[in-house]
């Protein structure tokens, strides 16, 4: 119910029904995140590693002065661990969506403007049973946008730091 | 057909012995049989008789045995009775009576008198006593001892005759049967014999036939065919052919080697014949060539004469040629002239030689000209080297350059992102800054791209200038080598240099011999003068050659007298030809021949 109630104030937001994803890249497939959650995106990373805590948080960054904590969404998608590269980016997320954190991706892509009725959004029925709506991989992603050559992924950025906790 | 007649009698003999021998061989083995046969039967009627004794002796045994038996059943049967009364003793003698072979029974008490006897006649009788017309003593007894009071003594009288002459019925039958046996046996070895006769006589027969037949067809037909040519030949008639080709067998092999013995005989007769022609022929020739030649030697003295008259006349012309050298002597002169000339000319020579080893110094001091070029060549490829290697750091720094210049695109890259996300969070507010943010992306993009390009040219420049360095390297070798070679080049000069003052002086000598070779001609000239003196003494031989002509005259006449004499000889060969002919012509060497000697006859 609440993510019916998103979407209408997206919606609201947005008159010419039409939305903006942030877009990028992780082993071969295209992800995206509204661009309204996004903050920031940062290019030169210096990580402080968190000795104790689970995998999927990478470490501590400062940025101007502010410390988010930045995860790995490749484990959290369930891919294999990558090393840092040269195309690696943080994506910083608002305040609104967690609390001051950011995930690492291996390539930023564009910012993409596409209509509403391209995208299909996954609902999840109130009558499905509770180990099927554990299962994290549906929790992360909203739903799919038909682009012209490849199909976008649009994943829920405030499902995050949950599935981290899920995790463990 | 004489040959056919002594064949057959050879096969009929040959026949007849074998028909004897295996006559005689079937007798042999026939009588051998009869006598095989009759030892058989011998031992045969032997084995009878002693089986027949034996029978007898074991009926005999069985016989008392069984009446001993009998007895003693009759005394066991008394001794069990206590009263025996005399009519028992009568039933128990006719008892005994029963027995076939029991002829008579007589009991006796205390005394040894009888009491009571019965005995067979026609019938049964009993009484106390035997009668004395009745023979007991031939017949076989058994004596026996009672223990009882009324009866002593049992005697039984028994025969065995009746089992004897049984067994002599069986035994002449059989003795009859193997005699049968026997006589037919003889008249199948009989029969045999004559079967066996019969037998080979019929295969003597056959191998008779088939000798007799084979022998014409195989020896008798060949040998008459040889018998025929050579009747022929007996008449010296060669021309006889020989058909057989094939050697199949000894025979045909020998007609085939007379064939080709005929053909070769043929063959030199033919040629004795025509050589005796020939020879005839020539002889005859000869004879005229004789003559001839008698006549030639005749004019060949004439010639001779005129020969000698020539030959005075050959003196004369030595004569003129004696002249004649005296001008080759002059000629001589010239010639020493000509000798001078080659002097002078080797003279001019040497001066040319001197002219080369001057111009040979010139080129080597151009090869040392050619080494200091070559070191300055070497000198200028290293400044290019240098040069070239400038270029590629430079290179290097511009890769550098637009290293940073694609650093500054992707920063820009990414400030235009944040710009697109600030903008989108201002709402329809930032909607023309996010066109200017795309803007910048889109630029930042393109300046990316440019530096990649950038990059990848000086990639290649940066492998141009590596090449060049290497092709500079490969110059300045080269180059060195130009400068060893040419040094070499300059010693090889002065080492031609120094050959050629030796060719010059090699020149010198041989003008000295030219000299000498003038010196040596005058020589010649004396030489030729006195050849001039010794063709006179020529003339003075060539008289001498004139009267030994005259000596071949008369040695030619006396040939002549040799060549009548070969004429005799060779009338004297005709005839022998002529004799040799007569001797050779009875053969007659083919048909035609035959004909055409009949025809000249």
């Amino acid at each position: 119910m609440r993510k019916i109630n998103n979407i209408t104030s997206e919606k609201k937001k947005i008159p010419e029904s039409k939305r903006q994803f942030c877009s990028f890249q992780m082993a071969g497939h295209y992800f995206g995140v509204d661009i309204l959650d996004v903050k920031e995106i940062i290019d030169e990373v210096v990580l402080t590693k968190i000795h104790h805590a689970p995998p999927e948080m990478l470490g501590f960054v400062n940025i101007r002065g502010h410390v988010h904590l930045v995860l790995d969404l490749r484990l959290l998608l369930n891919f294999s661990t990558k090393s840092i590269d040269e195309s690696s980016r943080v994506l910083l997320f608002h305040p609104n969506v967690g609390e001051s954190f950011g995930v690492m991706v291996d390539q930023i892509g564009h910012m993409i403007e596409v209509e509403e009725s391209l995208i299909e959004y996954r609902v999840t029925e109130e009558n499905i049973s509770g180990i099927a709506r554990d299962f994290r991989k549906t929790e992360l992603e909203k739903g799919v946008c038909k682009l012209e050559d490849k199909l976008l992924i649009i994943l829920d950025a405030s499902k995050f730091l949950n599935a981290v906790e899920l995790k463990r | 057909m004489k040959q056919t007649g002594v064949a057959t009698k050879i096969i009929f003999l040959s026949c007849g012995i074998a028909l004897l021998l295996m006559v005689v061989g079937c007798i042999i083995v026939v009588q051998y049989e009869i006598v095989l046969l009759n030892k058989m039967t011998d031992i045969k009627v032997d084995e009878k008789e002693n089986y027949y004794l034996y029978r007898l002796y074991s009926e005999k045994k069985i016989l008392t045995n069984q009446l001993t038996l009998q007895v003693n059943n009759l005394i066991t049967l008394m001794k069990s009775v206590d009263v025996i009364y005399e009519q028992t003793f009568a039933f128990q003698i006719q008892s005994l009576l029963t027995h076939p072979m029991v002829v008579a029974a007589e009991f006796c008490d205390k005394t040894g008198q009888s009491f009571l006897v019965g005995w067979k006649s026609n019938t049964v009788q009993t009484a106390k006593k035997f009668p004395s017309t009745l023979q007991l003593k031939q017949y076989m007894v058994i004596n026996k001892q009672t223990e009882i009071p009324s009866v002593e003594i049992i005697r039984l009288y028994y025969t065995i005759e009746k089992i004897e002459q049984q067994i002599q019925v069986l035994k002449n039958q059989e003795m009859n049967e193997l005699h049968e046996t026997r006589n037919n046996i003889y008249k199948q070895l009989n029969g045999l014999f004559l079967a066996q006769s019969i037998g080979s006589f019929l295969v003597v027969a056959l191998l008779g036939a088939t000798l007799i037949i084979s022998l014409r067809w195989l020896i008798l037909n060949p040998i008459n065919y040889l018998m025929g040519i050579a009747r022929q030949l007996k008449k010296l008639d060669l021309s006889v052919e020989i058909t057989t080709t094939t050697a199949s067998h000894e025979l045909n092999s020998l007609a085939q080697a007379l064939g080709q013995l005929l053909e070769g005989f043929r063959k030199i007769i033919a040629d004795v014949k025509e050589n005796a022609n020939m020879l005839s022929g020539s002889a005859d020739n000869m004879t005229d060539i004789a003559e001839q030649l008698s006549n030639h030697s005749e004019e060949a003295e004439s010639k001779a004469n005129i020969v000698a008259e020539a030959s005075v006349q050959i003196s004369a012309n030595i004569h003129t040629i004696a002249n004649s050298v005296e001008q080759i002597s002059d000629n001589m002169e010239m010639v020493s002239s000509t000798s001078d000339f080659l002097f002078n000319n080797i003279n001019s020579v040497a001066n040319a030689i001197e002219e080369l080893s001057s111009s040979l110094t010139h080129v080597g001091e151009r090869a040392k000209n050619g080494t200091k070029i070559a070191e300055q060549a070497v000198v200028l490829a290293k400044k290019a080297g240098k040069t070239v290697n400038s270029l590629r750091h430079a290179a290097d720094e511009i890769g550098g350059v637009s290293e940073f210049i694609q650093r500054i695109a992707h920063k820009t890259n990414i400030l235009s992102l944040n710009a697109t996300i600030e903008a989108a969070s201002a709402g329809s507010a930032g909607r023309g800054f996010s066109v200017v943010a795309s803007a910048i992306q889109e630029f930042a993009e393109q300046s990316s791209r440019a530096a990649k390009d950038i990059t990848d040219r000086i990639a290649s420049v940066q492998k141009g200038t590596f090449e060049i360095e290497n092709v500079f390297k490969d110059v300045s070798s080269i180059i060195r080598e130009m400068n060893e070679s040419s040094e070499s080049i300059s010693f090889a000069v002065i080492e031609q240099t120094k050959a050629v003052q030796e060719i010059a002086s090699n020149a010198l000598e041989a003008d000295e011999r030219a000299r000498n070779i003038n010196v040596s001609i005058e020589d010649l000239s004396r030489t030729v003068n006195d050849a001039a003196e010794n063709t006179a003494q020529v003339a003075m031989g060539a008289n001498d050659v004139s009267t030994r002509i005259q000596g071949v005259s008369e040695s030619l006449s006396f040939n002549r007298q040799i060549s009548h004499q070969i004429n005799e000889t060779a009338i004297v060969l005709n005839h022998l030809s002529s004799n040799l002919k007569c001797m050779v012509d009875p053969f007659k060497v083919s048909h035609q021949l035959i004909s055409n000697n009949n025809n000249k006859e």
